[in-house]
């Protein structure tokens, strides 16, 4: 659905049950403009993913959701916490897989791991435990002394993954998890992360559509630095999609302006458009409100006629075609 | 504070498990021999040649200035090489590997950043300097008599310069992603800094005054000859502080620039 932008910035924390709030974010890079004015909002437990082209806005946002920069304008709450007043300490509680996975890439695994739980101020006494586990978690225990440098592409995400875990952090932020793998590499990869997201929150941004509708429980698309629609992905076809589509074709081409008058005064059509013409055969395009699914009308009405209909089929817009759509609109 | 020194702990092992740092170890210990071992072989020459009316006119003769004092003023030059390949690392690898946006979102403050970052600089040129303490035994062993506050000040001295050039070198190492370019930066500013020493001798009246006075060897020289000046230390600390606040803001720059 389309998001209408907050105005205010409000000075009281979210609701509990909000894991991750940002209002009215701004950021500048000199003249150019990267965020302008977003807001949203992640639940506890959710797994929101990023759309949009490149330069879109989703790194950056990232960026800041992470402490990598601050905003220039705006705030970010996490877990009930003004990020930029309490910086150090939320960052404790955000695990971060920028989208190069960079790594040390002279040290071994099991070495860059007891170095970030260092840094993430995990007891010494825990430490042990708590490698193991992540170890376990990522599949990395055959490669626990390997070198990261000499690691296949996929084991070095599933180490930039494990020490975005070290110190269990609340929310996971992912910078496109899965870009740079091969496909069976992928599968594996978005199984890890549905399981990491059984207790935590997950932000993740992602180029392929699929993985949206298949990782995600909602779907925020960015494009020119705003958001331009938010929602399930239920909810973004559903809206989106206003215009179902009926694909018609009929066998006999002197029968063209009938069938072209009749698909035009049904209920429901908002237009009709003629297509090509080849062998006798005419092909049309309807475009019909989307509550009304008009196909089984129309086949009758054209038996009745005794028009030889030949196909008749439903094109409901993808997840694809809808993100095309959105992102193709010049943001206003 | 504490997470300063859990990253200046990775970077001086990183030194240790590198071949640079291996290599590094090995030729700065072989060259701080030779040039212990070019003083103190003069020094045990004129001990054995000196005739007593010669002593007497080496009245207040220090061998431990005259040793340790060569040995620091020489080596002291040294590091003009030494420090480039020490430093091109720190920051310019982070930058080039990308971690350093990892190390961001990490609870560490940019200050935690810089700080650890020259403690692990500071803590690899340690175990390079640990070494020389063998010179001491040598010293001894050969009878010498041992002026404790020269070898204390040459020491001194020796880790202020040594700790100045590394917090210039940080601060290059963090305008670049490319190391070659960071060291080759580096040595030349370092050998501007030398180059000011002839600079102030060439020169006359208030320039050769500013010249000196800007030169870091300048100071050095005190601190080998057994000299604790306030302004010479004072010299040093600002040059340190000045150069971690130049890397401080040069880190803050992914801030407006992205």
């Amino acid at each position: 659905m389309p998001v209408n932008e907050a105005v205010n910035v409000s000075v009281t924390p979210p609701a509990s049950d909000v894991m991750i709030q940002v209002e009215n974010l701004s950021k500048n890079f000199g003249r150019v403009q990267a965020l302008k004015n977003i807001s949203f909002e992640v639940l506890r437990g959710e797994i929101l993913g990023f759309l949009g082209p490149n330069g879109a806005g989703k790194t950056t946002t990232m960026r800041i959701l992470t402490g990598y920069f601050p905003p220039t304008t705006g705030k970010v709450w996490i877990d009930e916490g003004d990020f930029h007043r309490d910086a150090k300490r939320i960052k404790h509680k955000i695990g971060y897989l920028p989208e190069h996975v960079p790594l040390y890439r002279d040290m071994q695994v099991e070495e860059l791991l007891r170095f970030v739980a260092d840094l993430r101020s995990v007891p010494r006494k825990n430490i042990k435990a708590e490698i193991e586990e992540k170890l376990k978690i990522c599949g990395l225990t055959e490669v626990r002394s390997r070198i990261i440098g000499n690691l296949s592409k996929g084991f070095r995400q599933r180490v930039g993954l494990a020490q975005a875990l070290i110190g269990d952090p609340k929310v996971l932020v992912l910078d496109e998890p899965t870009s740079g793998l091969d496909p069976r590499q992928i599968i594996e990869i978005r199984k890890l992360i549905r399981e990491l997201a059984r207790n935590r929150t997950v932000i993740l941004s992602t180029h392929i559509l699929s993985e949206v509708s298949m990782i995600c429980d909602r779907v925020i698309i960015l494009n020119g630095g705003k958001v331009v629609a938010s929602g399930t992905t239920q909810e973004l076809e559903d809206e989106l999609s206003r215009h179902h589509e009926i694909f018609v074709s009929i066998g006999d081409h002197h029968r063209k302006m009938e069938a072209f008058e009749l698909l035009k005064a049904l209920p429901g059509v908002e237009y009709v458009k003629e297509g090509s013409e080849h062998e006798g055969q005419v092909d049309f395009t309807l475009s019909t409100f989307k509550d009304a699914d008009l196909r089984p009308i129309i086949s009758r009405l054209f038996v009745e006629h005794d028009i030889p209909l030949l196909e008749i089929r439903s094109g409901r817009l993808s997840l694809e075609e809808i993100y095309i759509k959105i992102v193709s609109q010049e943001p206003t | 504070m504490k997470n300063a020194w859990v990253l200046a702990r990775k970077d001086s092992a990183a030194y240790f498990n590198s071949w640079t740092g291996i290599v590094m170890l090995t030729l700065f210990a072989l060259v701080a021999g030779i040039f212990f071992l070019f003083p103190l072989v003069t020094y045990t020459k004129m001990s054995l040649q000196a005739s007593p009316e010669a002593y007497a006119g080496l009245k207040g003769f220090s061998p431990s200035r005259f040793v340790f004092g060569s040995f620091f003023l020489n080596f002291g030059n040294v590091m003009i090489c030494v420090v480039p390949f020490l430093s091109m690392r720190a920051l310019a690898e982070e930058r080039s590997l990308q971690t350093l946006e990892l190390l961001f979102t990490y609870p560490l403050s940019d200050f935690d950043i810089v700080w650890g970052k020259f403690l692990g600089m500071i803590r690899f040129f340690f175990f390079l300097t640990l070494p020389t303490l063998s010179y001491l035994f040598l010293f001894h062993w050969i009878g010498a008599e041992m002026d404790w506050g020269v070898i204390a000040a040459g020491y001194l001295g020796f880790f202020l310069l040594g700790t100045s050039y590394l917090a210039l070198g940080l601060f290059i190492s963090s305008i670049s992603a490319n190391q070659m370019i960071s060291a080759m930066i580096t040595f030349t500013l370092l050998l501007g800094f030398w180059v000011l020493e002839w600079v102030s001798s060439v020169t006359d009246g208030a320039w050769a005054h500013f010249f000196s006075a800007l030169s870091p060897f300048g100071h050095y020289r005190d601190f080998t000859l057994g000299i604790l000046d306030r302004s010479d230390i004072s010299y040093f600390v600002f040059f340190n502080l000045y150069f971690l606040f130049l890397t401080l803001r040069s880190i803050e720059v992914r801030n407006w620039k992205g």
